[in-house]
């Protein structure tokens, strides 16, 4: 869905300091932030496979050229 | 050409027929993955307005300007942080009025209603509503309170309604500025110890008869009711050959104002057809007595139609079930096709004449 609402790309490269800076700067941003600006509950984020909540979330710092990769979570039906 | 937007739990869904309205043609789900609570068609400038909404990725609306190919999706669209409230879901679409270029009605959960100026692009919650002195007096029914009808007067262009489940009707004479309660003489019999409340109604679909606009009609948790005076006052109708009160839709005949049809179900506490046999319950003497019209409908049949599921136009009635199936009229509900079947659960059904 989230390829599909932003015109078919799959992949963007994106330079910022934070997760949370790239997330902000995708097309599909208010799709992955509530209006609170918050990450939506079933929207998980890994960097180089490891969830950002076993770092500092939105406010993980980014090095150089980490893979960030969004999944909603396993849910509904 | 007939066309109908047939949301669904998995997509939107267009039929497209001839103006006898026998043999439908279904196309592919597009905006596959959200959940199409109301489709609605834009006659000022040919696009398609969606009510989408996605367990992960939340509440939006969506655009197409060429009849669902593709699609944009709102840029902003929430609540301020100051309402305390969070959009919960987005629920009816309507377009604004053929003058009001860019303008766009959205109701939503929980009991919100937003105003876009420009298509659709961005949304601003209208405050009058959204901090109705009556809030506190709400409550949500099983599907949320999600404010569910938005009509347009066709005469006078300040006038307009809303109604939300449970708060009951709200009319505004100031093109929405300010919101007066209309739910004079609707009972709300889960109140027991105050059955007609001045707010607090759960009114299940809401419709202003186009010819004769101070005409309304409602089906509510507790009946289905006519006004003649723009909702001050209301008239319960059931009782006089409709096996039930308790339905979600209704639908009009746009060249008669004294024709309504619904669909009712068992009760609240068995939400479908009563006894299996479904049936469409026609008036055509504004309410005072109902036929029930079953003529190409399966039987038995155990169904369950939604409130945004059903619709009308100059030449046809529909509506959609929970199930999957999408029924047509072309004689005023007296004889049905079945338009599509095996789709996914039907959200809403809407009307619209594509050429």
């Amino acid at each position: 869905m989230l390829a599909a609402e932003a015109g078919g790309q799959r992949r963007f490269e994106v330079e910022a300091d934070t997760v949370g800076s790239v997330l902000r700067s995708l097309p599909v941003a208010n799709l992955v932030f509530d209006e609170r600006g918050q990450l939506r509950q079933l929207v998980n984020v890994y960097v180089d496979g490891v969830d950002v909540r076993e770092h500092d979330g939105m406010d993980t710092r980014l090095t150089g050229s980490e893979e960030i990769r969004l999944v909603a979570a396993i849910a509904g039906g | 050409m007939p066309t109908l937007l047939v949301g669904t739990r998995k997509g939107l869904f267009v039929l497209s027929s001839d103006d006898e309205r026998r043999e439908w043609a279904v196309s592919a789900p597009v905006l596959k993955g959200w959940e199409v609570f109301h489709a609605v068609p834009d006659p000022r400038d040919d696009s398609v307005y969606a009510a989408t909404n996605s367990f992960v990725y939340g509440a939006t609306v969506h655009r197409s300007q060429d009849r669902g190919e593709t699609w944009t999706r709102a840029a902003e669209l929430g609540l301020p942080e100051e309402t305390g409230l969070t959009l919960e879901k987005t629920w009816h679409l309507r377009p604004g009025r053929e003058a009001e270029d860019g303008r766009l009605w959205l109701g939503g959960a929980p009991g919100v209603l937003f105003r876009s100026d420009d298509s659709g692009a961005t949304w601003e919650a209208v405050q009058s509503l959204v901090g109705h002195e009556s809030r506190d007096r709400w409550n949500p029914g099983a599907g949320g309170m999600c404010c569910h009808s938005i009509q347009l007067d066709p005469d006078d262009p300040e006038r307009m309604y809303v109604a939300i489940s449970a708060a009951g009707t709200f009319r505004s004479e100031d093109g929405g500025e300010s919101w007066e309660l209309a739910n004079s003489g609707v009972a709300a019999d889960f109140f027991p110890d105050n059955p007609f409340p001045e707010v607090g109604q759960c009114v299940h679909k809401l419709l202003v008869h186009p010819a004769r606009p101070e005409r309304l009609w409602q089906q509510n948790h507790c009946g289905v009711y006519r006004s003649d005076d723009h909702g001050r006052n209301w008239e319960r109708l059931e009782g006089n050959g409709l096996p039930s009160g308790f339905g979600f839709p209704i639908m009009l005949d746009p060249s008669d104002p004294d024709t309504a049809f619904v669909i009712p179900e068992e009760g609240a506490e068995n939400r479908v057809t009563p006894d299996g046999r479904l049936g469409v319950y026609r008036t055509r003497d504004g309410g005072q007595s109902w036929e029930r019209l079953d003529g190409g409908l399966p039987h038995p049949a155990w169904v369950a139609v939604l409130r945004e599921s059903s619709s009308f136009d100059d030449g046809g009635v529909y509506f959609g079930t929970q199930s999957g199936s999408v029924f047509a009229s072309a004689d005023g509900g007296d004889t049905w096709v079945e338009a599509a079947t095996h789709l996914p659960p039907i959200l809403s059904v809407e009307a619209a004449d594509w050429r």
